[in-house]
Formats: structure tokens, C-alpha cells, sequence
């Protein structure tokens, strides 16, 4: 159980407090809900880069990062289809120190030219070096435009293609900030050796006095349900052939959820999985080989992955795949395997709270997703899954029209 | 009154901070149990480490091979079986491997100790490395092997570490396929049997810990003998260096860069004066490199230095991925920051700005239980003195920007450095 206090202030800013007196630091996340999801199609990877932009001096501080590490803290961000985070911490004494920076660059950053051409080259560097010049690194780059046909999941949050990086300008860059980074679209979490009194005296000071904006409602165009299976084939100089496998699944909050983040779990979350029980262990036809769900706010995909050892076709290795997955059905999920995946989703949990930022992360993504409680009611929807539940998401979800398959070949 | 917003509120720097204590117990066996009690979430990680790791290598590979399948197979259990248990009550085992020490760990919720233990106790005690579980993982070793010679970024840092140390030096070699063909299962089972079985150990127990947690490591680890591990490390530090290697890779988009030479280990009297200087020059994101390659300049995604010190030795490593067109550009921009580190006192501002940083993300870096714990093995492993890190911080702020200076002529003359480059200049 995370505990929390929450107010609002008069701009919209969703403030939550987490108390924690046994250490001597303080986490400060701001979750803004904009992600590469809210991006257009033709300006792609523009949530990221501007997310680079943050760090490039505000209105009233020329250099975020120099006087955070003066007085001992420290700071990083991500972006993802969903969200844009952005935490710190530091030593609770020098709380004030995170609340200066946060409030000035929510209120307006510098928009200086010379910030956003250095840290275009860097987001390049940053595609080539993750994306581009890495084995495997474009597989998602490749698959999502095959597993979504409409909704904007279909590009990669680093960006569809360099080119659009290269293209952006300081008006995208100004008319994104003043539409998206709004004090009534963010949600902050203060954590740590801070009380509730301070944290509020700190906002009214720091954050109440900017103003609050007009937020656009999100309207994103939906799949429409899959009815055919996909098939793409690629080929790359990597040393293994690779074989994906993804189906839509529901959204991160959505009823049915859990059944189906456990149902990936008895294929694929561990050594004693399915997938690897049959196709590492029992005959050797992959390298590895894993199974889980994407867990994004619009509806998500269920993934299999998994790298064929040399020699095998990936056409060997998918029918395996498809006749693990079907096995299913002569052979149930019981109770046993069921608590197995429940037990060890909890203890997940259990260990990610032990981290003080990890708890304010937790609160901050469940009250931007629309209820700060789904922080507390993880444990309680695991457990109440049933095996009816399994059983019946692999059928609803698990057809072979609502696949997208992708063979990632390996060529010299 | 209006707020003014240029101004920075008023700050405190860190100057010391409370350490949770290692408490100190040995089994009536003989091992010590090291614990540290911290935390608030009902878990424990319970880590046995061996003197066993890459140092004690009999032939290349094999320290890995060993530890990291410990858990495939006793007389009483399959692989699967032994997975199959540790993921029915949610607890995680970890067979670490590194190059001085290897361990098995287990992450448990602490109401599942005592299930737990017996398998641990078992793994440990009656491991059997089957034959086919050997043939197996030896083949997702070799393919992951491939995988990984495919990056630049790993070719560049196994590259530079055989340069540094030497191939015939256990920190200098790594694992080819060649080496992992020659790994038999009776080569795996005689290192076992060296190094693992009836062989002494640590026991770093950390989470929140009760009496009762203390009584079952007693019950199950306490109770049988174990003998000192009788080591010959007969191969030789032949320390040599090519100072400059290119591999060239038509095909990549990007150079990896890593500069790099043997550097000392913790117990040097100069090792913090290192350390700082290392910070200032590229051990945090405000550093020089950061700064200059690309924060101005804006040729790479990243760029950093690191002091990696282990228990025979260390080393200190340059690190940056950059567009080809730019490798000698970018060589040249880290040397241009070593001379100027060499010939120009750090300003006071920035001293402090690193010295504050250090120490409050070395206090922000002991959230958890298990973190710390991690620091008091390097204490023990390396038997450094037990307030080592109590002392850590006022270490830090007593080096003095002439330290600096003169570490950065000591150590980081330019000629001394080995350079690799994988892509293309």
C-alpha cells in the first residue's frame, strides 16, 4: 500500500504527497499526459525530442541541470507512446531547489534556436545509436506500423524517420509546449522526508501563480478489430533469426486486463513458462524466448519474441509457437500454474515498491490514467483472476485473424 | 512582492550521512552471515558469494560457465523443476558472475524463506550440471555470443580490456567460441568441486530481517562443514597494450569509441582524488565531455568516463558512440578536455557543484536494503575498512582542485591511454 494526500491547485495541477521519514532524500515526478500518441503523422518523434528541449534552460534558469547537481540531486525523463515523466531526486533538505526548476519550465521554457538544433543532432545520434546501429534495434520500428493500422501506436515513439527530426521547427516546438505542458495536464508526485504542509506551501509559492491552459480534448483514432491475420518478412545482418508475434489485447486499465497480463506470464515470463519449458528446454528450437503484454492506456498488444537457434526455420519455429498456444486448450491452465503467475506478479510488486521514486512513479502513472487508487488495487485485481478468466481471454484474444506476425531473417 | 524566479532558493550540501550498520554473525559452522536490516517491505535477498569468479578461471569461461548453471539440475531435480519451484512461491534466483567473486542469489518474499532455504541448501550442495543442460547452454551461449559481436559498443569494450590488461590476464580475457566449444561437463563439474561444493562462502542477507530469518540461514547453512577453497592462480598480469586499434565495420552507421588504461583499486591513496577527477571530466551528466561533445556540439547521444575498480585491480574507460564523419573530431575534443584538465585548476563553483552532486547521489544511491548490502560486499570482498563508506563522503570533499591537477597528470597522460575504435574513422 502506497500511502498519499492529494489537492488540486486553483490552475488544475494534481498534487500528491507520499511520506516516507526513513531516508533522507526526496523524489519529485511530474507525469505529462502527452506522449508520441498525441503526435500528427507527418511530425513524428516530436514528444521525445521536445522532451530533450526541457533540459535546455527555461525563461528565468539558462541551465536546468547545473544548479540541481549543486545542491546534490539528480534528475532524468522518458517518453513513451503514452506519457512524458520527468523525476528528480535529492536531498529532502533542498526539496525548494526542484520546485524552482519544475515551475520555471512549466511556466516557459527559453525556445532558444541554438537549443533546438544541438539537441536535433543528438536525438539523431540517439536513433542511430538505439534504433539503427544495434541488431535488432528496428524491430519495433517495423512491427508497430504492422500490428496498428490507425491508431498513432503505429510509429515508434523515438519517430518514424529521421527526417522528421530534422525538420522540426521552433514554432512546432512552441505551439507543443503551450498546448500540451499545462499546469491542468500535469500530475506531480512529491515523495520522500517531506510533509504534506510543505509540499503545499511550495506549490502556492512555486506553481499556483501559472496560469492554467486550454486543454485540448484527446480524440485518436481507434483500431478498428483486426478480422485477417498480417504477415510481414524482413531480413537484417543479424546472426539469428527472429520471430514476433503480436495480438490486440485491452488497455492497461481495462476490466480484463490482469487475465491477460497473466495469461502472458504462463506462456512466457519465465524459465518455467510454457514457451520456454517446451521450445528452450524440451526441444531446443529457440534461443530464447519470452511472452508479455504492452500495457498501454489505449488498447495494447500481447507479444511473443523469441530468437530461433541456427539452423531452425522460422517457419518450424512458428508452428511450434502456434502449437504451444493451442495446446491450451487440451490442456487447461489449473489452479497450481495460476497461483505460480500470481505469486510471482506480486512479488514483483512487492520489490518495485521498495525504491521511493518507484512508488511516486506508481502514483503518478495511475492518477494520470484516471485514478490514483490502481496504484493500491494491483495486488487485489492479480489475485482475483480466476482460471475461467485465462481460459477465456486466450480464446477472445488469441485467434489467428487478430495476429500480426513478423519473421526478422537473418541474412550475411 | 513578486517572486523572483532567477534566483536559486537556498540550498545545504551534504556533509555526512547514517549508513545503516553491517551486522556481523557467524554460523556455528564458521561462515559469516553479514545483514543488514533496513526497509519497510516484507523481503529478503539472501546472496551466497564465492570466491569463484573470472580470476579463478582454470580455463577460459569456466568460473562462468559454473556458477551461472548452478541451478539446471541436481540428482533429486531437473532444471525445470528447481525454475518451477522458485517461481511458484514468486522468488527469483540469480546466479551472478563477475571478476572477482560469483554468487547465487535469491530474492524472496520473506514469508517464503523457509521454502526457500532447503532449495538453496540443495542447489548448493548436490548441483550435477546435466549433460544435455551443458550442450544446451553452451549453444545459447555461443548464439548470444554472436548476437553481441554484432554490436560495436561490446566489440569496442572487450577490445580495449584485452589491450589493457592482456589476453592472458583474467580481466583482459573474454569468451570466445572456441572456448566455449572446449567446456565439457566434466571441466564444469571439477570447477565445481574447487571452488563450490564444501567450499567456504559469505552470506549477505538484507531486507527486513527478523530473528526467525537469522535462525533458518542458521538451520540450513550452518550446520554442515565446509573447507577453504585452495586456489592456484598461476596466470600471469602481462600487461601490454596496442595504442591504437581501429576495426573497421563498412556497414556501420556510428564509431564506438573507448579510450581506456589499468587504473588503481579502492585502497590507492589516490583513488579519490581519481574519482573526482573522473566526475569532473566525464563521470556525470554536467560533465566536461557531456558538455562539450554534446551538450555544444551535439555529436553524440552520450559520452562518459568510469573508474571501475575491482578486488586484483582496475581499470579507467572512455566511452561515446558518434557518426563516423566525427570519430577523430570527437578523439580530438576528449583529448583537447584531458590537456586543459592537466594544465588549468577545476574552477572553485564547479569543485563544489561535483563535490555536492557526488555526495548526494552516493545518499540517494542507498534507498534500498539490498543497495547497501551491495556496498558492504565490496567492503568485505575486498577487505577494505568497515567504515569505508561511512567515510566516503568527507573523502570527497577534502580533494582539492591541486589533487586534481595533479591526478590528471599522473594518470591520464594522453600517451598512456589505448584507443579503440570500432566503425570507421
Amino acid at each position: 500500500m502506497i500511502s498519499y494526500d492529494h489537492f488540486v491547485l486553483d490552475n488544475g495541477l494534481k498534487v500528491y504527497v507520499h511520506k516516507d521519514t526513513s531516508t533522507p532524500i526526496a523524489a519529485v515526478n511530474i507525469c505529462y499526459n502527452v506522449g508520441s500518441r498525441d503526435e500528427t503523422e507527418d511530425k513524428t518523434g516530436f514528444a521525445h525530442l521536445f522532451e530533450h528541449l526541457m533540459f535546455g534552460g527555461s525563461r528565468n534558469i539558462p541551465s536546468y541541470d547545473t544548479p540541481l547537481q549543486k545542491v546534490g540531486g539528480e534528475n532524468n525523463a522518458f517518453t513513451s507512446p503514452d506519457i512524458t515523466n520527468y523525476y528528480i531526486t535529492l536531498p529532502a533538505v533542498n526539496l525548494e531547489t526542484a520546485f524552482w526548476l519544475e515551475s520555471d519550465r512549466m511556466m516557459a521554457l527559453s525556445f532558444d534556436p541554438q537549443v533546438l538544433e544541438v539537441q536535433q543532432k543528438v536525438v539523431i545520434e540517439e536513433f542511430k545509436q538505439r534504433y539503427l546501429n544495434q541488431p535488432y534495434g528496428d524491430v519495433w520500428l517495423k512491427l508497430r506500423p504492422l500490428a496498428y493500422k490507425n491508431h498513432p501506436y503505429r510509429w515508434a515513439t523515438i519517430g518514424k524517420e529521421i527526417a522528421h527530426i530534422e525538420d522540426a521547427k521552433l514554432d512546432d516546438v512552441r505551439d507543443f509546449f503551450y498546448k500540451h505542458y499545462l499546469p491542468n495536464n500535469a500530475t506531480m508526485v512529491v515523495a520522500g522526508n517531506v510533509s504534506t504542509e510543505q509540499v503545499k506551501q511550495l506549490c502556492k509559492k512555486w506553481f499556483e501563480p501559472i496560469p492554467a491552459g486550454k486543454l485540448t480534448t484527446r480524440n485518436l483514432p481507434q483500431e478498428v478489430r483486426q478480422t485477417e491475420a498480417r504477415f510481414l518478412e524482413t531480413e537484417a545482418k543479424v546472426p539469428l533469426n527472429a520471430l514476433y508475434k503480436t495480438w490486440h489485447t485491452p488497455a492497461r486499465h481495462a476490466q480484463d486486463f490482469n487475465a491477460v497480463d497473466l495469461l502472458s506470464d504462463v506462456f512466457g515470463r519465465s524459465k518455467s513458462s510454457r514457451l520456454y519449458t517446451k521450445l528452450v528446454k524440451e526441444k531446443p528450437l529457440f534461443n530464447t524466448i519470452n511472452a508479455y503484454v504492452t500495457a498501454s492506456l489505449d488498447p495494447g498488444l500481447f507479444v511473443v519474441q523469441g530468437n530461433l537457434n541456427q539452423g531452425v526455420s522460422l517457419e518450424e519455429g512458428e508452428a511450434a509457437v502456434n502449437e504451444v498456444l493451442a495446446d491450451l486448450l487440451s490442456n487447461p491452465i489449473q489452479e497450481e500454474e495460476l497461483t505460480k503467475v500470481k505469486n510471482q506478479a506480486e512479488s514483483t510488486l512487492v520489490f518495485s515498491e521498495m525504491e521511493l521514486l518507484n512508488r511516486a512513479m506508481n502514483l503518478a502513472f495511475a492518477a494520470n490514467a484516471g485514478n490514483v487508487e490502481y496504484a493500491n488495487q494491483e495486488s487485489d485485481k492479480i489475485q482475483a483472476v480466476t482460471t475461467d478468466a485465462v481460459a477465456k481471454q486466450a480464446t477472445t484474444i488469441l485467434r489467428p485473424e487478430n495476429c500480426s506476425t513478423m519473421y526478422y531473417r537473418s541474412v550475411n | 512582492m513578486t517572486l523572483d524566479r532567477t534566483l536559486m532558493p537556498d540550498f545545504q550540501a551534504v556533509k555526512q550521512i547514517n549508513i545503516p550498520q553491517l551486522e556481523i554473525r557467524t554460523l556455528s559452522n564458521g561462515i559469516p552471515l553479514y545483514i543488514i536490516n533496513a526497509g519497510e517491505q516484507p523481503v529478503l535477498k539472501i546472496e551466497l558469494s564465492f570466491d569463484a569468479g573470472a580470476w579463478y578461471d582454470t580455463q577460459n569461461g569456466i568460473s562462468m560457465f559454473t556458477a551461472k548453471m548452478l541451478c539446471e539440475g541436481t540428482s533429486k531435480r531437473t532444471s525445470q523443476e528447481i525454475s518451477e519451484y522458485f517461481d511458484q512461491f514468486g522468488a527469483f534466483s540469480e546466479n551472478g558472475h563477475g571478476l572477482d567473486r560469483a554468487n547465487l542469489t535469491v530474492y524472496s518474499l520473506s514469508k517464503h524463506l523457509h521454502k526457500v532455504l532447503p532449495m538453496v541448501q540443495e542447489i548448493l550442495n548436490d548441483a550435477t550440471f546435466p549433460e544435455n543442460e551443458v550442450e544446451n547452454f553452451k549453444n545459447i551461449q555461443l548464439q548470444t555470443l554472436r548476437v553481441n559481436q554484432e554490436k560495436s559498443a561490446f566489440v569496442a569494450g572487450q577490445v580495449l580490456r584485452k589491450n589493457i590488461f592482456g589476453v592472458n590476464h583474467p580481466y583482459g580475457n573474454y569468451l570466445t567460441e572456441e572456448a566455449i566449444a572446449e567446456i565439457s561437463r566434466q571441466h564444469i563439474l571439477d570447477f565445481y568441486q574447487q571452488n563450490w561444493q564444501g567450499k567456504t562462502f559469505r552470506i549477505f542477507l538484507s531486507g527486513k530481517v527478523s530473528a526467525q530469518d537469522i535462525e533458518l540461514v542458521e538451520t540450513f547453512l550452518g550446520k554442515e562443514k565446509f573447507t577453504k577453497q585452495s586456489h592456484n592462480q598461476s596466470l600471469t598480469n602481462s600487461f601490454f597494450s596496442e595504442k591504437s586499434i581501429l576495426i573497421e565495420k563498412t556497414k556501420a552507421m556510428q564509431s564506438s569509441i573507448r579510450l581506456g588504461k589499468v587504473m588503481m583499486r579502492r585502497t590507492d591513496p589516490d583513488y579519490f582524488k581519481m574519482l573526482l577527477l573522473n566526475e569532473v571530466f566525464g563521470g556525470y551528466f554536467g560533465s566536461r565531455l557531456m558538455k562539450n561533445i554534446r551538450e555544444e556540439k551535439g555529436l553524440t547521444y552520450g559520452i562518459s568516463s568510469n573508474v571501475a575498480p575491482f578486488a586484483q585491480a582496475g581499470y579507467f574507460i572512455v566511452g561515446t558512440d558518434v557518426k563516423k564523419a566525427n570519430t577523430q573530431q570527437t578523439l580530438d575534443e576528449i583529448h583537447k578536455e584531458i590537456t586543459i584538465l592537466q594544465t588549468k585548476l577545476v574552477p572553485a563553483d564547479e569543485l563544489q557543484t561535483v563535490k555536492n552532486y557526488m555526495a548526494g547521489s552516493f545518499a540517494g544511491s542507498l534507498g534500498t536494503p539490498f543497495d547497501i548490502a551491495d556496498r558492504y560486499k565490496v567492503v568485505v570482498g575486498e577487505k577494505l575498512s568497515l567504515d569505508f563508506y561511512e567515510q566516503y563522503i568527507p573523502k570527497i570533499l577534502e580533494v582539492t582542485d591541486i589533487d586534481i591537477l595533479e591526478a590528471a597528470n599522473k594518470y591520464l597522460q594522453i600517451d598512456s591511454l589505448t584507443e579503440v575504435v570500432v566503425g570507421g574513422k
